[in-house]
């Protein structure tokens, strides 16, 4: 559990201190800003699997809201 | 404010001044944004090589709409009806079985060499849940839920906030959420008390401990998302979640065998009874990746809770774009987990038990699914979507219970209104 | 009098101190010369007018909110002397084409199709402005477009425009 935690944060401190090949500038985010690129395009299709799959299997949990998308305002 | 014979820095102050003074911060009403609609139709039937189990039927409707600036109401409606049988947790006998239903006031008989089955399972349920997203600052939003569900002998309530931040110029994210859940079980007939017989006769009753019993479920989630290119970009979330309370299924019973599998004794079925507290986390990952027009989601999950299950996730949804709004979608995923401490598939007579369920659902356990989507946008942002998917679980390591299969078919439409 | 009169510009000098949103830059613009429809149009040429500078995409969601008010602010002071010049960064001609005809624009669209002229003007996000005064310097930088900062928005041109 530490050791996990410890990789979360150590992920987070790469991307914040800018990798410096990760990521693109403001206006380059045309294909980001696409419906189909989101991490939840489908909110619906996601609720009813995971309704599904909690119901018939032990584990759940991970997703979550995220970013991406055009990045504008 | 005239000022004579301006001067850049003189006209920088004016500028400021003019502004400040003028009270910049007029929070004027959004022209009127449309209500975004999406509502799907799911239809999911079970079944085993010897009988038909669960059938579901749920619609769902959720609407979202911009109420000023960045900032959103959504709601959704999800109604769910299910009928049909499921496991009992009892192991099939090469003789014919007799259970007696939660209510205690009907029996139903299992064949010999089958899954025994409880067939009185009906149930409908309602959910709904409202959503507010607003922007905190420009770098900054939160999103505050509430949610309620409500069906016969279980309720449900909850609240949930999650605050996102942006760096590096938008390309990383990160997002904590933090929610609850107080839920009240209403079993039928009451709570059975754990590992107490189960009457095979109407003439006996089920001892209980209660009819209203309290379950509490709070979840922390921490993520970064990441911007990796023009085409590709990466979540990795930590969920941390406790549940706490009446968290056995009151439904659920498990045989006590002798060595050669035959039930034992004169109460050889025994409600299951599982631990009041479970502490659970996840790691997950997903990622999104555009090739030309077509789109990859992938997505791995790692579970593990102190149950003593722990669980891989793998799912893969790969769209491709046929042209003039057209796509095909196929899916998979692939999942497999390791069984609880506690779970057993037939139980030895003698062994003293503190917690016990033959629930398969907390066993070994390897699920698939494949499926297809196909879908049609329009300009006006308007989507009709169908899928069809095969789900197949089957016990993995040494609990041999049977293959179930379901068939799942879900129609969907967005609109803006 | 006087002592209120200095005092007064040494307040409005705290004031600039203390401005959050208005980069109040006075630094000059950098100049080009980009294609438009048909044409090109260079912010040297420009001189003399104050300029508001828009970079914009097709697939940025509050650039449709600002081309109705562009298209506004555009007819009230052209007059005056404001010449609205919108950068657009898309890299696909169709996509612009298509949100052009469904928000069309009386000022000027030009084309900067990689990015070149965004990244000059270091550009922090979609969209952004930057207001140039009758001498070619930027005075304001605005990220972004919300309905809350239209009058403020408005009211920082019209203050160039007496200048």
């Amino acid at each position: 559990m530490f050791r996990i935690s410890m990789l979360v944060l150590l992920l987070t401190l790469i991307g914040l201190s800018g990798c410096s090949s990760w990521g693109v500038q403001p206006w380059e985010r045309d294909v980001l800003a696409q419906k189909k690129m989101q991490l939840n395009p489908y909110p619906v299709d996601v609720y009813l699997d995971e309704h599904i799959y909690t119901s018939r299997e032990a584990s759940a949990g991970g997703r979550a809201v995220g970013g991406g998308g055009c990045g504008c305002n | 404010m005239q000022l004579k014979k301006p001067k850049s820095i003189r006209s920088a102050l004016a500028v400021a001044t003019c502004s400040m003074l003028s009270g910049v911060s007029h929070h004027a009403t959004a022209e009127s944004t449309p209500w975004e609609f999406d509502t799907a139709l799911l239809y999911y039937a079970e079944s085993d090589a010897d009988n038909d189990r669960v059938t579901v039927v749920e619609p769902v409707i959720r609407a979202r709409k911009e109420i000023a600036d960045e900032e959103f109401l959504t709601f959704r409606f999800v109604f769910d009806s299910l009928t049909g049988a499921s496991a009992n947790g009892a192991t099939p006998q090469n003789t014919p079985q007799t259970f007696t239903t939660p209510s205690g006031e009907s029996t139903y008989t299992t064949n010999a060499n089958q899954t025994p089955l409880d067939p009185s399972f009906h149930d409908a349920r309602g959910a709904i849940n409202a959503e507010w997203e607003l922007p905190l600052s420009r770098l900054t939003k939160g999103i505050f839920s509430a949610n309620f569900s409500q069906e016969y002998d279980y309720t449900s309530m909850g609240l949930a906030a999650t605050l996102s931040r942006d760096f590096n110029n938008r390309n990383t994210t990160l997002t904590g959420g933090l929610s609850y859940n107080a839920d009240t079980v209403r079993p039928v007939g009451g709570a059975p008390e754990g590992l107490s017989p189960m009457p095979t006769t109407t003439a006996v009753k089920k001892t209980t401990i209660g009819s209203d019993l309290d379950k509490n479920v709070a979840d922390l989630l921490v993520g970064v998302t990441q911007v990796i290119n023009r085409n590709t970009l990466m979540q990795l979330n930590f969920s941390y979640g406790m549940d706490d309370g009446y968290l056995s299924d009151p439904y659920k019973i498990f045989s006590v065998v002798d060595n050669t599998g035959s039930l034992v004794g004169t109460d050889p079925y025994l409600f299951e009874k599982r631990p009041d507290s479970r502490a659970r986390q996840a790691i997950y990952w997903q990622t999104v990746h555009q090739f030309t027009k077509d789109v990859i989601n992938f997505s791995y999950r790692y579970y593990w809770d102190d149950w003593g299950i722990a669980s891989h996730t793998l799912d893969l949804k790969y769209r491709a774009e046929l042209g003039r709004g057209h796509y095909l979608e196929p899916q998979l995923r692939y999942y497999t987990q390791s069984k609880a401490d506690f779970y057993y598939f037939d139980t030895p007579d003698g062994s003293t038990l503190s917690y016990a369920s033959a629930d398969y659902r907390l066993g070994d356990l390897d699920t698939s699914t494949i499926g297809l989507k196909y879908g049609i946008t329009q300009d006006d942002n308007s989507e009709f979507a169908i899928r069809a998917a095969m789900y197949t679980q089957s016990s993995g390591g040494d609990a041999p219970f049977p293959d179930v299969t379901a068939n799942i078919i879900q129609f969907n439409y967005s609109f803006n209104f | 009098m006087k002592q209120i009169i200095l005092y007064s510009r040494w307040l409005a000098a705290i004031l600039v101190l203390f401005t959050a949103v208005v980069g109040a830059h006075a630094a000059p613009a950098p100049d080009f010369e980009l294609p438009t429809d048909g044409k090109k149009v260079s912010l040297q040429a420009m001189r003399g007018r104050v300029v508001y500078l828009d970079f914009w995409a097709s697939w940025c969601k509050p650039c449709r909110k600002s081309f109705p008010w562009m298209n506004a602010m555009q007819a009230k002071y052209r007059d005056q002397g404001l010449q609205i010049i919108a950068v657009n960064v898309d890299s696909d001609p169709e996509l612009v084409k298509r949100f052009l005809e469904k928000y069309p624009a009386d000022f000027i669209v030009a084309y900067d199709a990689e990015g070149k002229l965004a990244e000059q003007y270091q550009v922090k996000g979609m969209p952004s402005s930057y207001l140039i005064d009758k001498q070619g310097n930027i005075q304001v930088q605005h990220v972004g477009f919300r309905e809350k900062d239209k009058t403020g928005m408005e009211t920082q041109i019209k203050h160039l425009l007496q200048n």
